[in-house]
């Protein structure tokens, strides 16, 4: 069974904080206790009067007063142990936050060093260059062009244009004309013409 | 043909009794192997359902002799007042075997000579299901956790009142598949159930 543990190494604060929860079941289980005597305390309370023994049913109620000035006190106890339960997990929850900003701080710092500022600007530079010389082809290729290419290319533009905005619309409704009459007697097709077409011809495919 | 005339019975606390437990021959030792081991099925079944209708998890021969004076949580299934002759007790010991003779159940260790079982209504592996969900759903996970407080929790639950045995069984599971972690302290255990 040992071989099989897993998970995270049981630390000293897992520890503390089994042995503060078993502490806290410990007082839970002796309320329970005390709870079960002051019905029983009750009950022989009750039983002694019926039998007209006043003083033994005084005996029990005064145990039983003190039974409950007992839970009460415990009462006390367990309230104290679950705050320090639930102040120790609080930190425990607080130390892994803390952690995982830690590691957050050391994976941005490492991502800094690799963007250092000088290279960003060297970055930047190359990217200015760049842009100058795309703008430096552009312009060499606009002089380039003749006036009349130019206006060619003008018109293209304009006709592509009237084209876009001036389609006329499409029609909602087709319009039903008059279909011509479907012929209702089959065609008379020359059968025996085509076959014969085609034979000399693969004939002289064989041939060759 | 006896069987003809029998009819399920509803007990006040609204469970209802198969039709086999009116019959006389249900309480006594069948010779016959094959009756047997059909009697010894019924029983076990019959007793698995009760458990889990009431949420009982353990049947000692105590139970079985305060169930034939008609006490007890189990007076409504192991005794049969409206039989006549009624129902005696003398099965009951054979009918422990029975329950003992199935995987649905094991002996309470640490309690030798106690006789008394504990019923797996379901087995440890759904158990182990049961408290995982349980600890996922009341985002326990990751905490320690004392087995007192999982079977005795401020909100009831599933778990509650399950005896320790079966949940230190379904705990094993669970540290098998790596999703439990044990730790023993000095007053009880504990333990540590990951996502």
């Amino acid at each position: 069974m040992g071989a099989a543990q897993s998970g995270p190494k049981i630390t000293a604060q897992d520890r503390a904080v089994l042995d503060l929860k078993i502490q806290r079941d410990k007082v839970r289980q002796y309320q329970k206790r005390i709870e079960v005597v002051l019905d029983a305390e009750k009950r022989i309370a009750k039983e002694a009067l019926a039998a007209g023994r006043k003083d033994r049913a005084l005996i029990a109620l005064r145990r039983r007063k003190y039974q409950e000035q007992l839970l009460v006190k415990t009462d006390q106890q367990l309230e104290t142990l679950e705050t320090l339960v639930s102040n120790v997990e609080f930190s425990l929850v607080q130390k892994d936050v803390m952690f995982g900003l830690q590691q957050g701080n050391s994976v941005l710092k490492e991502m800094h060093k690799e963007m250092s500022l000088e290279q960003v600007e060297k970055l930047m530079e190359d990217t200015a260059d760049a842009v100058a010389y795309q703008r430096e082809i552009d312009e060499m290729l606009m002089s380039s062009m003749t006036l009349e290419e130019e206006e060619s290319v003008q018109q293209e533009l304009r006709a592509l244009e009237v084209e876009q905005l001036g389609l006329p619309a499409v029609p909602e409704t087709v319009p039903v004309g008059q279909l011509p009459e479907v012929p209702t007697t089959v065609p008379e097709v020359p059968e025996t013409a085509p076959v014969e077409e085609s034979q000399p011809e693969r004939r002289v495919a064989l041939e060759a | 043909m006896p069987g003809l005339e029998l009819a399920p019975y509803q007990t006040p606390s609204g469970f209802t009794l198969p039709s086999i437990h009116s019959w006389s021959a249900f309480y006594t030792y069948q010779p016959n192997p094959r009756t047997l081991a059909t009697q010894t099925q019924h029983w076990t079944q019959l007793l698995l359902t009760y458990a889990r209708a009431r949420r009982l998890f353990a049947l000692s021969l105590a139970d079985a002799d305060l169930a034939s004076a008609g006490k007890g949580a189990w007076a409504e299934v192991l005794h049969n007042p409206r039989l006549k002759p009624p129902s005696t007790s003398a099965h009951y010991t054979t009918l422990h075997a029975c329950a003992v003779l199935l995987p649905a159940s094991f002996f309470a260790p640490g309690q030798a000579g106690a006789e008394s079982v504990i019923l797996c209504w379901r087995t440890v592996g759904e158990w182990a299901g049961v408290l995982h969900d349980w600890a996922l759903q009341t985002g326990q996970t990751s905490t320690i956790l004392t087995l007192f407080e999982i079977s005795n929790p401020p909100v009831p639950s599933e778990l509650s009142d399950i005896p320790e045995p079966l949940l230190r069984r379904a705990v094993g599971v669970l540290q098998r598949s790596g999703k439990a972690q044990v730790i023993e302290g000095e007053g009880g255990g504990g333990v540590r159930i990951f996502a």
